[in-house]
């Protein structure tokens, strides 16, 4: 195998053991007995099928997230917005649900919603696209402004417009059963949004390297003057790769509100967006590697949550395993380029020394 | 001068993919020229960075009057004395002349009346005229130089490297130059010329080391040799002049009429250029960098936008068009900056093949990319034009300068059915990757296009044109057939100087 | 409408602490995108020093000692492992979080009512205080804000008029210039950021020390990245970052007025949104000029 694809392979799997090991070494402050703590999370995730497939329940957002992010990295732009695009995308889809209802086939609806939710995430991402082509505007400031306004707008209207029948707590009724997205696995809350971020991942992979647009965004990304001698508007690039970016965001509004919670509800995914971005960025942007990404931070979740219900462990944990994750990774992307050096140096010696 | 002042030996330097240095030995004594001669790549600039402290050798050791020395910085080689200039400025554009001048070797708080003050004294002292308040942005390239200069003179060196000095001076600055190198060395210091040019070393140098593919290959008193020697050591083969058999075009294939352009910075960068080029013709446009070629070369693509006048192609206006429309009307354009502009260095070969076809319906179906078309023309391009290359999917930035130079003109050849502009089109090649470019500008001359030839190298201009001009502050001096030109006539033109003013007495 | 100028000069406080740090690493061509994570840390630390010894100063220290930690990861990842400043500051700015989470429960545990310290009093300063209406409206105010103030006339002295701040400016424009004179680009860089560290983490120590008297989880709330925008909208000048900050604390301040005074016709959430609407409209409405040239770029040497 090629000696780089190889450093890849190791180097994931030795950052991912560093980084729980690391964790782990954080809960002797707690007064746990990390191996004993990671033993029972092990065995818990692997007998238990519910638990399992909580994983790809936990995952299924951040793949969009992380897709959000990748690929309007690949246009060297930063959509530091998801979050707020999936708060958008998430009161579209409850909104849409509860203004159905059961009236049409479940099928059709959810169809409907799924776009009607792509199309609103798409509108709040693409308005950062519009600025930056127009005025430009700093990107990674105007979608990082933009979750803290989606989050008053949602906050607002749960409180009002679309709050429950009981008026108690911010949050919406819950949407008809015909509504939801349907489960795969009987017994899990494994639902079908799933296999529509597999599905999604690989179209994004399919569209950035095998389209004509997506070879102009990524020509854009990695060099925007020679794009422009290549007849490529670069503010055209800003403002799909945004509006796409945007649109993948919310869907997973759709998959969490139509799939997992069947109401909006306040104070749920929170992170989903940072975590979409750290995702991205252990991919390297690449659509395929953001699967197994996010797969590998569902199952830090899910632990994460076992870990607080069966050792006491607080679920900060989580935050805590994720960030030494992603540290390992970089420092490992530092080590790998220093081998590659390494042998390109060794090769060019033997050769003169003949 | 027993002890030289400056002596390598055996230094030897690797980088990822090639052997910058191989053992290389050679020594610099005070009141002393030496010309570091060789082509692109061979390997000079390397050695006086290690020399001036930029990089570290992995073999070979250093001696300062006889003294082992370890210079591991600029900072230790300033402390020896030694200064250099490097071949693309080290200044930082948007500060002053004074501010470029003294960073770094002050502290506590500036006193600019006194700075101010000590920057024109050194001035004078030299004859520089440079006005210590201004940005080094608005400077033109030559004065930016005397700043680079003014660096190093006010650290007081006794050694003074200066890495290809007239890439961007003409004939009269780089003679300025060489009178200013001389004065230098006859003071008591040396100065080391690091250049490609045969006419420079045989003018300024006492001696001369000729470097090769990293190695040293001889080390001569320059008056003990002569250009031919120097060229055949440079390049290891007999080099044939190139067969350009010229003849006459039919018919005007472009014209530019009329046109002014404004640069991003607010500048009129042209003034009222208006030239026509027949089909089967080279136009080759001489002038000293920063006169308005990328600028023209710019708006007739149309990335720079054009204040008045026309462009026409076989009589049709494109001045309304875009970008990606002019490119569809056959110009292609091999503009002076391979790595920012030609060519995107993270992408393959084969995608920077594709780079400006996105759009074409040829190589795509609907937004799909054929991946056959995709694979062929790009495995055509390496084998047409002999790319040295793993294939089509290794990515460009592991190219040789000459081989990336291929793929750019391999593309905009294919691309420029009826105009190819070439700017700069040989700049850091080495001779024989210089050499196929001519021939393939040649030949497709002799397909009945229109070639526009931009350079700086008034060689490479008197060699292909068919009709030269000369372009200086943005106006277009003087059209003149090839057979009627003379090169000291362009060298002056090149300068400014008109020709009433170069026969006045 | 006296209270309100003199609560948006308090409000200004950590942004303009952060703002000016931000200008500092920002003109040396460093983004420090960690800034939300040092504030917060620096909120965490400040306000357990003080609850564990009773002392502000020690509770101000601890904020800065944790922020300098911070900065040195950041540091050496982004300069001297040469890896992505976006990527680098994100990964922290989780990881902070969930530390900072952690270590509360550690040290702290579950309690019942919300853990409280007094809040850092005001300092009057003699006499100036005591001028009618101006008086006690910019002397009457705590000493992180007289600091905050005198910080951002020192940045601009020390950028503008002394040899330090022009290498420090060089190396943002161009450091190969800096690095020919053979001054390591890397250890200018990794200063700016260690004291963007320092003050980034006594700026988030403001809001549990000075202002609110304890300790939450999203007690930040994205002001970090407020002072990060500031920094550009000031166009990288410690001057232009007093203006800045000062317009955020003016809308700060009336947001929580009209919040307490029961809103009016508008609901709550227009109040709390208001600072961000306010950082795109400007960062819409800004014209890019002083960028320095080489921001965010890592400086690698063709060694």
């Amino acid at each position: 195998m090629n000696p780089n694809m190889r450093d890849l392979i190791v180097s994931s799997f030795l950052s991912i053991f560093l980084g729980l090991f690391v964790s782990g070494l954080l809960m002797l402050f707690l007064g746990a007995n990390p191996f004993s703590v990671y033993g029972r999370l092990f065995s818990f995730l692997v007998r238990d099928g519910y638990t399992f497939a909580d994983i790809f329940v936990k995952a299924t957002p951040l793949i969009f997230t992380a897709l959000a992010f990748a690929f309007t990295f690949k246009a060297n732009l930063y959509n530091i917005g998801a979050q707020g695009q999936f708060y958008i995308g998430a009161l579209t889809s409850v909104a849409a649900s509860l203004l159905l209802g059961p009236r049409l086939p479940g099928i059709f609806s959810l169809f409907l919603i799924l776009i009607v939710t792509a199309l609103a995430g798409g509108i709040w991402g693409g308005f950062v696209g519009f600025v930056k082509a127009r005025f430009n505007a700093n990107d990674f400031l105007v979608s990082m402004m933009s979750v803290y306004v989606a989050l008053a707008l949602m906050n607002y209207l749960l409180r009002t417009v679309l709050i429950e029948a009981k008026h108690e707590y911010p949050q919406t009724n819950p949407i008809a059963d015909k509504l939801f997205i349907p489960t795969i696995i009987h017994g899990t809350r494994l639902h079908a949004g799933f296999i529509l971020a597999i599905l999604v991942a690989i179209f994004c992979w399919w569209f950035l390297y095998k389209t004509t647009i997506g070879f102009r965004i990524r020509v854009v990304g990695l060099n925007p003057v020679a794009a422009g001698y290549a007849g490529i508007e670069s503010g055209r690039i800003y403002i799909i790769a945004f509006l796409i970016s945007g649109a993948l965001a919310g869907m997973a509004g759709f998959t969490e509100v139509n799939g997992v919670q069947h109401m909006l509800v306040q104070d749920f995914n929170t992170t989903i967006g940072s975590e979409g971005i750290g995702i991205a960025i252990l991919a390297n942007a690449h659509p395929i590697g953001i699967i197994f990404g996010a797969i590998l931070f569902g199952a830090l979740k899910v632990g994460g949550s076992i870990l607080g219900q069966t050792s006491g462990i607080p679920s900060s944990i989580i935050g805590i395993m994720e960030g030494f994750v992603m540290i390992f990774v970089l420092l490992s992307f530092w080590v790998r380029k220093k081998l590659e050096l390494r042998r390109d140096i060794a090769k060019l010696k033997t050769g003169v020394k003949r | 001068m027993d002890t030289p002042f400056v002596e390598l030996k055996g230094i030897s330097k690797y980088f990822a993919k090639v052997v910058a240095n191989n053992n290389v030995s050679f020594s610099i004594h005070k009141g002393e020229v030496l010309a570091l001669l060789g082509e692109n790549g061979a390997g000079k600039s390397t050695i006086m960075k290690i020399l001036y402290g930029l990089y570290q050798a992995e073999e070979g050791e250093i001696f300062i009057n006889g003294r082992k020395t370890n210079i591991t910085s600029p900072r230790d080689a300033m402390g020896e004395k030694i200064g250099m200039i490097q071949q693309h400025f080290a200044l930082v554009p948007p500060h002053t002349v004074t501010e470029n001048i003294v960073m770094g070797s002050l502290h506590g708080i500036l006193n600019n009346q006194d700075l101010r003050q000590r920057i024109i004294d050194l001035a004078d002292h030299y004859g520089f005229d440079v006005d210590p308040d201004s940005y080094v942005k608005d400077l033109p390239v030559g004065l930016q130089q005397k700043v680079e200069i003014l660096k190093a003179l006010y650290q007081n060196v006794e050694l003074l490297i200066m890495d290809e000095p007239t890439a961007v001076l003409t004939p009269q600055e780089a003679d300025n130059l060489m009178q200013f190198v001389r004065q230098f060395v006859e003071k008591g210091n040396a100065a080391v010329f690091i250049t490609h040019k045969m006419n420079e070393v045989m003018k300024v140098a006492d001696r001369v080391v000729v470097m090769r593919n990293g190695a040293v290959l001889g080390d001569l008193e320059k008056n003990g040799t002569n250009e031919h020697e120097l060229s055949s050591l440079m390049v290891g083969k007999e080099i044939f002049p190139l067969e350009n058999r010229r003849r006459s075009h039919s018919g005007t294939g472009f014209e530019v009429d009329g046109l002014s352009v404004t640069d991003q910075r607010g500048h009129k960068a042209l003034d009222n250029i208006g030239f026509t080029i027949g089909k089967g013709e080279i136009l080759g446009i001489a002038g000293v960098s920063g006169n308005g070629q990328q600028e023209l070369g710019d708006a007739i693509i149309g990335v720079l936008a054009a204040d008045s006048g026309d462009i026409r192609i076989d009589g049709e206006s494109i001045c309304h068009l875009t970008v990606r429309e002019r490119i569809k009307k056959g110009i292609g354009y091999v503009h002076a900056d391979r790595h920012a502009v030609g060519l995107v260095l993270d992408m393959s070969l084969g995608e920077n093949m594709f780079l400006k076809s996105s759009f074409d319906r040829v190589a795509a179906k609907g937004i799909v990319i054929d991946r056959n078309r995709f694979n062929d023309y790009a495995d055509k391009a390496i084998s047409d034009y002999s790319i040295k290359t793993s294939g089509r999917e290794e990515q460009v930035k592991g190219l040789s300068g000459g081989n990336q130079q291929k793929v750019v003109v391999a593309r905009e050849v294919d691309i420029g059915r009826k105009l190819i502009i070439f700017d700069q089109p040989t700049r850091g090649l080495d001779l024989g990757a210089i050499d196929y470019v001519h021939k393939t500008i040649l030949a497709e001359r002799d397909k009945g296009k229109s070639i526009l030839l931009i350079s700086t190298e008034l060689s490479e201009i008197f060699a292909l044109s068919d009709r030269i001009a000369v372009i200086y502050n943005g106006k277009l001096l003087q059209t003149m057939d090839r057979k009627d030109a003379a090169i000291e006539e362009v060298g002056l033109l090149m300068a400014g100087i008109t020709e009433e003013e170069q026969h006045e007495p | 409408m006296i209270n309100i100028i003199a609560r948006a000069l308090l409000m200004s406080t950590p942004l303009l602490i952060g703002a000016t740090a931000e200008v500092i690493a920002e003109r040396a061509g460093v983004m420090i995108i960690a800034v939300e994570g040092i504030f917060l840390i620096g909120a965490w630390g400040g306000f357990v020093g003080v609850y564990t010894t009773g002392s502000y100063l020690m509770g101000f220290f601890l904020a800065a000692l944790l922020g300098l930690c911070v900065a040195l990861i950041y540091g050496w990842i982004t300069i001297i492992l040469k890896q992505h400043q976006i990527v680098t500051g994100t990964a922290l700015n989780i990881f902070i979080a969930g530390i900072v989470a952690f270590f509360h429960r550690v040290i702290f545990g579950v309690p019942l009512l919300p853990l409280t310290i007094e809040p850092l009093e005001k300092l009057p300063i003699p006499l100036l205080s005591k001028i009618p209406v101006i008086g006690g409206l910019l002397f009457d105010q705590s000493i992180l804000t007289y600091i905050a103030f005198l910080l951002a006339l020192a940045a601009y002295f020390i950028l503008f008029k002394t040899a330090v701040g022009l290498v420090i400016r060089s190396v943002g424009e161009n450091p190969v210039a800096v690095d020919v004179v053979g001054i390591s680009v890397e250890k200018v860089r990794m200063l700016v950021i260690l004291i963007a560290g320092v003050l980034g983490g006594i700026a988030g120590s403001f809001y549990s020390v000075v202002y609110l008297g304890m300790y939450t989880e999203g007690i930040i709330g994205g002001r970090g990245w407020i002072a990060f925008a500031i920094c550009f909208l000031g166009n990288w000048n410690p001057i232009g970052a007093i203006i800045g900050a000062l317009i955020f604390g003016v809308a700060e301040s009336i947001a929580i007025y009209m919040q307490s005074s029961g809103g009016g016709f508008l609901p709550n959430e227009v109040f709390i949104a208001l600072p961000y609407i306010l950082t795109i409209i400007l960062t819409i409405s800004r014209k890019q000029f002083n960028v320095p040239a080489k921001l965010g770029v890592s400086y690698v040497k063709e060694n």
